[in-house]
């Protein structure tokens, strides 16, 4: 269960300016990022600020186990990264953050060994040493060798090889004789080579060795990192032959070629997957899997395990309303369509002999009652993750979307505040309302910014349930939210849901999880400009794919920071 | 389209000890066996293992006395003073430590240490920042995402007497939610360090090869040499540019430190069985139903890891930054531990209550010590010249708070072992409302690091705090 501390506030002025964080203030081209020549720092030609980020973002483990997949055209990962050390994400949204990925002592070691279980298993294999070994090599050994260390070299890194790598490289495969005896010296030689290549920092990093710097302090990435940059953004893993080529042949460092490609990324079967994974990542679906007990009175048949499938529920949601039928923001806040197993048509008060047909893990594509339900806030796992044993949890239920879907940050509740226990009255809105609303010590972030949007979802109970009474009073859902351009008032989770759709705060708040999560980082200050273009398109009804697809076309993807000699 | 899963994979991680086999090691069946007790190190180092320390947290504080009347159900009856004696330590039976009772004699109980800061933000967060580094929580990032500004004790004292690259070792005991997961260890400031969740994973890393012959050892070393050798040149000439940020100098430093080349020393490891044991688990280390296994194995590749002298320093965080484990307690799977700590069932501030929720955070503190006797029975498993491995270092169980609500003041510190007779055993004393970093301070001390001057370690954590160790467990001359 979610260790969400909830929210109140010490009762001060400075409490509730410390509730009211946004994304923080953005100076502006031509402000502090001045050179002393007047230059600006990392300014581009639309714009967009180019943020400082690692030369040498380490592959994620997901990402490690992407790339073996394509490197070697194996048909299933190896699963070795199960046993990888983990990385610990210390609260990031997604997996991929540079800023959690290095190589500890623990997880080189694991490096190493997946690298000769990797090496040991194509090189034992006749038909995958075929896949990385082409039969049009030369005859002559020494030929033979460098021919096949430049071209699997090219894949492995992602990048020419130069010649000095080659020989160095050529070193390690003539040992492979000596290593393995029991091998064709051939075999020997690309099993040890393997090895190196699969540990070396050029495989295990995205590196960017791009290094001529311009009067902005921008450096234009390489076609080969750009080629990187979109492959790891659309697919998790390296680039594919296609990509390659348009790399070598220079199309990447054209709008239109860049454009091209990203296009043929974004619309291949591959990336559903990505947009699954994000949205999984930023809503934490996986907490879905591990669902708290349910009253055994009001909830005698739940079992747990339903949990798994309300997470099943969200990622056909987000498949269907995202990739099939290209929605953006709009369409996630608002789409009744989504697919549901007997188990949770039954939540939905659909009868189970009345579902369609089902897909192979026993889904069946509905329509919610309009008046109930629209978008995934008001979808089965939300609700039931975030709701108690016996009543909807409608602080956290707030609090997640503050967090998650308005970006309005919050403030921490005081140590003397827990332990709160609701008192007696009738409801459970009169229960949370009385606790922490006006006028009391939670009355700053608990009445202006969390209960408003908990209470929105009043109609839903523990489990996601629609109910019009609460202890046989009539539920009272309706509320008001101080948005940025004003506050809004709404009746009910639809209208709230409605509300959302329209908010520039909300589409403002996606495009920055977006850039987070294409360029895998941390979003800064200086990540205004950027994340406004996207946001502006999505206010506009753009799709999420398009959303990606400006970021990914953006001078964002063709440039990084140089390093201040001061941060070296 | 989705991928299935390749025959090297499965539910569980493969096992490295495929790749043994596949090496020439004996392709034989393990059998499920239980453990065989404990296992002299097949080659063991002659004389005592060097001094280490274990540090064991656990969190949402413990059942002790609070201002709103709940009852002492943690500390003993008798007060500080009291030499701990099996007799009286067993006679607490409303007591949690009485759990630790059969090992009095090499027992520590320190009270009134208190944490230097307040968080950030999240209680839970800040008390991880500090418990083992007494260093500041971060201004930004805040709340459950604060960080430490100071580097952890277990890193000091691997950096300090360890080998260039060298990391101590950093487990963890239960389900990672995605919020606030790993608190313990730091390499520095900001620098969180992941925590493996797998004994198995634990003991391959350390001891995978230890099943195969010499031979095949040496072979597999001049490999591995070659192409390390390789593979350090890649990242030197990389360390080698002037453009790095110092975000990428530190991290490729990193992983440069991390190279290793197989060594041909001494050579430890568990029977088949026990490994087998630990393999068998491996599918459900994040398994709230399977937490006080994990936790008995993790205890049980400590303690040989400190036996072989493998490493000085470890970690085990039990459960999540505010461990949510439904743990088993008079055979029912109760409510999450922090919603009993809160004491309501909510993970928020406000909530129905749950009843005898004090007496159930009880019971779960006796149990976590109960487990922490397994490891201090494992360490006195083995023996060495100067009594058992329990009395070359010192096992430390402590919380990154002290009680429910949240507070920094008066967090337990229990000590086993006295570090080859650095520390005095078989006391209970009140160290006097100290800021902590002095008790980090004493242990460090106690396992062999020293202070700028050369004198024993007493100035770790924030330099605001006042130096000094907790001389009342400190045995005269150390």
């Amino acid at each position: 269960m979610r260790g969400i501390g909830i929210l109140l506030v010490g009762c001060s002025v400075a409490a509730l300016a410390a509730c009211t964080g946004t994304i923080g203030d953005n100076p502006g081209p031509g402000s502090d990022n001045d050179d002393a020549d007047g230059s600006c720092v990392g300014c581009t030609e639309s714009g967009i600020q180019i943020v400082a980020s690692s030369r040498f973002p380490r592959l994620s483990h997901a990402q490690w186990e992407n790339t073996i997949v394509d490197l070697f055209d194996l048909a299933a990962p190896t699963g070795l990264s199960a046993s990888f050390a983990s990385d610990p994400l210390g609260g990031k949204s997604f997996d991929n953050n540079e800023a959690s990925l290095s190589v500890s002592s623990t997880l080189w070691a694991d490096y190493q060994t997946a690298a000769e279980e990797v090496a040991m298993m194509v090189t034992g294999d006749p038909a995958l040493l075929a896949k990385v070994v082409p039969s049009d090599l030369p005859s002559d050994p020494a030929a033979r060798r460098d021919a096949w260390i430049e071209q699997f070299g090219k894949r492995a890194f992602r990048r020419p090889l130069s010649s000095d790598e080659i020989t160095l490289i050529g070193g390690v495969f003539d040992q492979g004789p000596s290593f393995y005896a029991t091998l064709d010296p051939f075999t020997a030689g690309v099993r040890t080579s393997l090895e190196y290549f699969l540990q070396s920092p050029h495989f295990v990093y995205r590196a960017q060795l791009s290094a001529d710097v311009s009067d902005n302090q921008l450096i234009t990435l390489t076609s080969w990192e750009i080629a990187s940059r979109l492959s790891y953004a659309v697919w998790d893993s390296m680039p594919d032959q296609q990509l390659f080529d348009a790399a070598e042949a220079g199309a990447l460092d054209t709008i239109e070629g860049l454009e091209a490609e990203v296009d043929r990324l974004l619309a291949s079967d591959r990336a559903r997957a990505t947009f699954r994974r994000f949205h999984d990542q930023l809503w934490t679906a996986d907490q879905y899997d591990n669902l708290t007990s349910k009253s055994e009175t009001l909830y005698p048949d739940f079992d747990p395990a339903i949990g798994v499938d309300m997470r099943g529920e969200l990622e056909r949601f987000v498949e269907h309303t995202v990739v099939d039928n290209g929605g953006g923001v709009r369409e996630l806040l608002t789409s009744r369509t989504t697919f549901v197993t007997p188990e949770i048509a039954q939540i939905y008060g659909i009868d189970p002999a009345t579902l369609g047909p089902a897909d192979a893990e026993g889904f069946s594509r509905v329509e919610l009652d309009p008046a109930q339900r629209g978008g995934f806030l008001t979808l089965s796992g939300f609700l039931a993750w975030k709701g108690t044993a016996a009543q909807p949890d409608t602080i956290l239920r707030g609090v997640f979307v503050n967090l998650k879907v308005i970006c309005q940050e919050l403030g921490e509740p005081p140590d003397e505040a827990m332990g709160a226990q609701l008192g007696s009255e009738a409801t459970n809105r009169e229960r949370v309302n009385a606790l922490t609303g006006p006028g009391t010590c939670g009355a700053a972030c608990h009445g202006n910014y969390i209960n408003p949007l908990g209470y929105a979802f009043e109609n839903f109970g523990a489990l996601g349930e629609y109910r019009t009474t609460d202890n046989g009073v009539t539920v009272d859902a309706s509320a008001s939210y101080p948005f940025e351009g004003g506050a809004q008032s709404y009746a009910n989770a639809v209208e709230l849901s409605a509300v959302l759709a329209e908010s520039p705060q909300v589409h403002g708040c996606f495009s920055k999880f977006w850039v987070e999560f294409g360029l895998g980082r941390t979003v800064k200050d200086d990540d205004q400009a950027l994340i406004d273009l996207i946001a502006a398109e999505s206010q506009a009804g753009a799709s999420v794919k398009d959303m990606l697809r400006t970021l990914l076309t953006s001078e964002a993807i063709r440039y990084r920071l140089a390093t201040a000699p001061e941060d070296q | 389209m989705k991928r299935s899963l390749s025959p090297l994979a499965g539910r569980h991680a493969p096992s490295r000890r495929r790749f043994l086999r596949g090496l020439g090691g004996v392709a034989m069946a393990l059998p499920f066996l239980e453990s065989l007790g404990p296992k002299k190190p097949a080659r063991a180092a002659e004389g005592d293992a060097p001094p280490f320390a274990i540090f064991v947290r656990q969190g949402n504080g413990v059942a002790q006395a609070t201002f709103d009347g709940e009852p002492e159900r943690f500390w003993p009856s008798f007060g500080p003073g009291t030499p701990l004696t099996t007799a009286n330590l067993s006679a607490e039976t409303d007591r949690s430590l009485s759990e630790l009772a059969d090992h009095a004699s090499k027992l520590i109980f320190v009270r009134g240490c208190n944490f230097g800061f307040p968080g950030n933000g999240c209680g839970h967060s800040g008390g991880g920042n500090q418990v083992l580094t007494a260093a500041r929580v971060s201004d930004n990032p805040s709340g459950n995402l604060s960080l430490s500004e100071g580097e952890s004790i277990d890193n000091r004292i691997v950096r300090e007497l360890g080998q260039t690259g060298d990391e101590p070792l950093t487990l963890y005991a239960g389900r990672k939610y995605g919020y606030l997961d790993e608190v313990l260890s730091y390499r520095g400031a900001h620098d969180l360090r992941g925590a493996e969740q797998s004994p198995y994973n634990v003991y391959m890393d350390l001891f995978g090869l230890s099943t195969v012959d010499p031979e095949e050892l040496e072979a597999i070393r001049l490999r591995r040499q070659s192409v390390n050798d390789l593979v350090r040149s890649d990242m030197q000439s990389l360390l080698g540019r002037t453009d790095l940020s110092k975000f990428d100098r530190d991290r490729l430093q990193l992983h440069f430190d991390s190279i290793r080349d197989l060594e041909n020393g001494i050579i430890c490891g568990l029977s088949d069985g026990e490994v087998a044991t630990l393999e068998q688990i491996q599918a459900n280390v994040g398994n709230d139903d399977f937490i006080e296994d994990v936790i008995r194995l993790h205890f049980d590749v400590l303690a040989l890891a400190m036996a072989c002298g493998a490493v000085r320093s470890a970690t085990l965080q039990i459960g999540s930054g505010n461990d949510g484990t439904q743990y088993m307690v008079d055979g029912v799977k109760q409510k999450s531990f922090h919603k009993i700590s809160h004491r309501i069932d909510s993970d928020g501030d406000m909530g129905p209550p749950i009843p005898d929720a004090d007496i159930l955070h009880s019971k779960i503190d006796r149990k976590l010590l109960g487990l922490f006797k397994h490891l201090l029975d494992k360490l006195a498993s083995y023996p060495m010249p100067s009594g058992s491995l329990l009395d070359c270092g010192v096992a430390v169980f402590t919380n990154d708070l002290s009680n429910k609500w949240h507070s920094y003041d008066n967090v337990p510190f229990i000590l086993a072992g006295s570090c080859l007779g650095a520390l005095q055993t078989g006391v209970y004393v009140d160290a006097g409302d100290i800021a902590h970093n002095k008790i980090l301070s004493t242990i460090g001390a106690a396992v062999g690091c020293k202070n700028g001057n050369g004198d024993p370690l007493d100035d770790f954590g924030d330099s605001s705090l006042p130096t000094g160790r907790v001389d009342a467990i400190v045995t005269p001359g150390f």
